[in-house]
């Protein structure tokens, strides 16, 4: 039996029948998550005694009957942005390369009640800026698909984890398509709920207004698992929310809208031929398609990059060598937090850093900081009424397939063109999925990407499980599918 | 928008040390990323400032209770300090 290969509901329901044990299961993952690391690197941690306890705790509640839910003893791998109390948080930095958390994120108190085993921290770039997993200050992960490719940023660690079996599903953070760019990159389904409304308690902040936890996974239906658990209002967020989900239709009456700013330039064929596809099949069975369009899309790319290293340049100011994380000494305080902070954070981290500053500095505030908040209000009001004659957006995730390690490194401007088509959901707070499609010429996982209005994330996960059973996709990266 | 940038101005604000080369690289990286966001100078923009909200479904931020609640303890608190002494963080001087 290919266990690794199982959905959460087949897994429980072998547990149930006594088919399978939650520490088999657990035994399995970790012997595969420990022999991937070697070519893959899709781990910074991984947690094999305290986690069989817990799994064998998990066989003796569905040995008595006693099992909590569809996530008991489901191993899910957690991006190492996430607080685990009592265990490392690095966030691929030095600057925290010796951060043992004292505190448990909501997400994982949520998943701790589900009873779910964690089979380690996944790498991620450093502090969750980047799209390649190459920033990482520990080394960057390999595609399981090949591994001379880059698996996606930032949560590649995470794709790579769920892809390569070594995890049955994990959460990862997305602040600019950190969850649907790698799981598009790793033949994934990658979800980014509403904003809001899976809390941010314990997430090491990026970028607050745009930040979010979701989950990594081989379906849409573990992927809706993971977020039931894990969403939910919490007063430890101030930006959580605590509204009723909306419905929208998903058969033959909703309407379907292309946007076609994101099939122009900059697209590749491969990948507009992916949403052509998935246009088909929904023109097949019955449901209304038109292009619509949102010109403050083109400009997605210079609005997120003054809005999003502006609140990293705030958020990451808390790094000074005081309280926690390194210190590197100096003759005054400020000479050790400049010497600290050029030695704690990397390249990248640098350059948002700076832009940041820069962009809140006076003069500049308004011009540069002002007017992308002015502009990204005005996309909120393009997506709304476009939300008023469009059910459910489609695009391609990516701009194109997967690319090679080290390809993009020398040129931060083309690294940030790849998150072209997932920012706008980031900034007007959308719930948007990506779910696998089909593969390129190269043999590498191509996705599309749908996006629908905040609150509708269980609708949008039902559409788009009707759209994953049309698709069939089934391949699995060679090496890694047993 | 276009205005001369200053590595060694904002590297200070920013509170970090650059040597040389790595003002001469960050410099060039963050002139062109500059460059390209100029895009949004030519934008026409009918929305004020005041009806931005910082949460992307327009909501206000809530804010808590002022009421005492279970948090970290002083010892969990301070657990990865660099530098303690008696229960405080320890740093250096502010002058030299």
């Amino acid at each position: 039996m290919e266990l690794l290969n199982l959905s959460i509901r087949e897994l429980n329901n072998l547990f149930i029948t006594k088919k399978t044990k939650p520490s088999e299961l657990y035994s399995e993952i970790f012997n595969r998550s420990a022999s991937s690391e070697a070519a893959l690197h899709a781990h910074l941690s991984l947690f094999e005694e305290t986690n069989l306890d817990k799994a064998k705790k998990s066989d003796e509640r569905f040995s008595k009957s006693e099992n909590v839910g569809l996530l008991d003893g489901i191993p899910l791998a957690i991006k190492d942005n996430i607080n685990i109390k009592d265990e490392k948080t690095t966030c691929s930095s030095k600057m925290l390369s010796n951060f043992v958390s004292p505190y448990n994120a909501t997400v994982i108190s949520k998943l701790d009640t589900e009873q779910t085993i964690y089979t380690g921290k996944t790498n991620l770039d450093e502090f969750a800026m980047g799209s390649s997993t190459e920033n990482s200050a520990f080394g960057l992960t390999r595609n399981p698909w090949n591994t001379d490719y880059v698996p996606g940023g930032s949560s590649g660690g995470s794709a790579a984890s769920v892809a390569s079996r070594s995890s049955i599903a994990a959460l990862g953070s997305d602040t600019g398509g950190s969850i649907r760019q790698p799981a598009s990159f790793c033949g994934l389904v990658g979800f980014k709920p509403t904003y809001g409304s899976v809390s941010r308690y314990g997430l090491v902040a990026f970028a607050s207004s745009l930040d979010q936890i979701g989950p990594i996974s081989k379906s849409v239906d573990d992927a809706r698992i993971v977020y039931s658990a894990i969403s939910g209002h919490d007063s430890l967020d101030s930006t959580s929310i605590n509204d009723e989900q909306i419905e929208l239709p998903f058969e033959k009456n909703a309407t379907i809208g292309i946007v076609k700013e994101l099939m122009e330039d900059g697209i590749s064929e491969e990948s507009k031929k992916e949403v052509e596809k998935v246009i088909d099949i929904l023109k097949q069975k019955g449901y209304n398609i038109k292009e619509v369009s949102l010109p403050l899309i083109k400009l997605s790319i210079s609005i997120y990059y003054l809005i999003a290293p502006a609140e990293c340049s705030a958020n990451l100011a808390r790094f000074d060598g005081v309280r926690y994380g390194l210190r590197v000494d100096g003759k005054t305080s400020y000479e050790m937090m400049e010497n600290t902070r050029a030695e704690g954070f990397g390249d990248e981290v640098k350059r948002r850093i700076l832009l940041g500053t820069y962009a809140l500095s006076a003069g500049y505030y308004d011009e540069y900081y002002g007017k992308a908040l002015r502009a990204r209000k005005k996309m909120v009001d393009e997506f709304s009424t476009i939300f008023k004659e469009c059910d459910y957006l489609i695009s391609p995730t990516t701009p194109t397939e997967a690319f090679k390690a080290g390809e993009k490194t020398n040129n931060p401007l083309e690294m940030y063109m790849s998150d072209l088509c997932t920012i706008p959901a980031n900034l007007a707070g959308l719930p948007a999925i990506s779910i696998p499609t089909g593969l390129s010429s190269n043999n590498l996982p191509l996705g599309v990407q749908i996006m629908s209005k905040p609150l509708t994330d269980n609708s949008l996960l039902d559409f788009s499980e009707m759209l994953e059973k049309e698709l069939e996709f089934n391949s699995t990266p060679e090496g890694w599918s047993k | 928008m276009s205005k001369k940038f200053d590595i060694t101005n904002i590297a200070k604000l920013a509170s970090i040390s650059l040597s040389d080369d790595e003002k001469e690289k960050l410099s060039n990286d963050l002139s062109v990323i500059i460059e390209h966001v100029q895009a949004l100078s030519d934008l026409e923009l009918d929305t004020n400032i005041e009806d931005v909200y910082i949460h992307p479904l327009e909501k206000v931020l809530a804010l808590d209770e002022d009421t005492e609640k279970p948090s970290l303890t002083h010892d969990e608190a301070m657990s990865n300090a660099p530098k303690v002494s008696d229960g405080k963080f320890i740093v250096p001087p502010s002058l030299e």
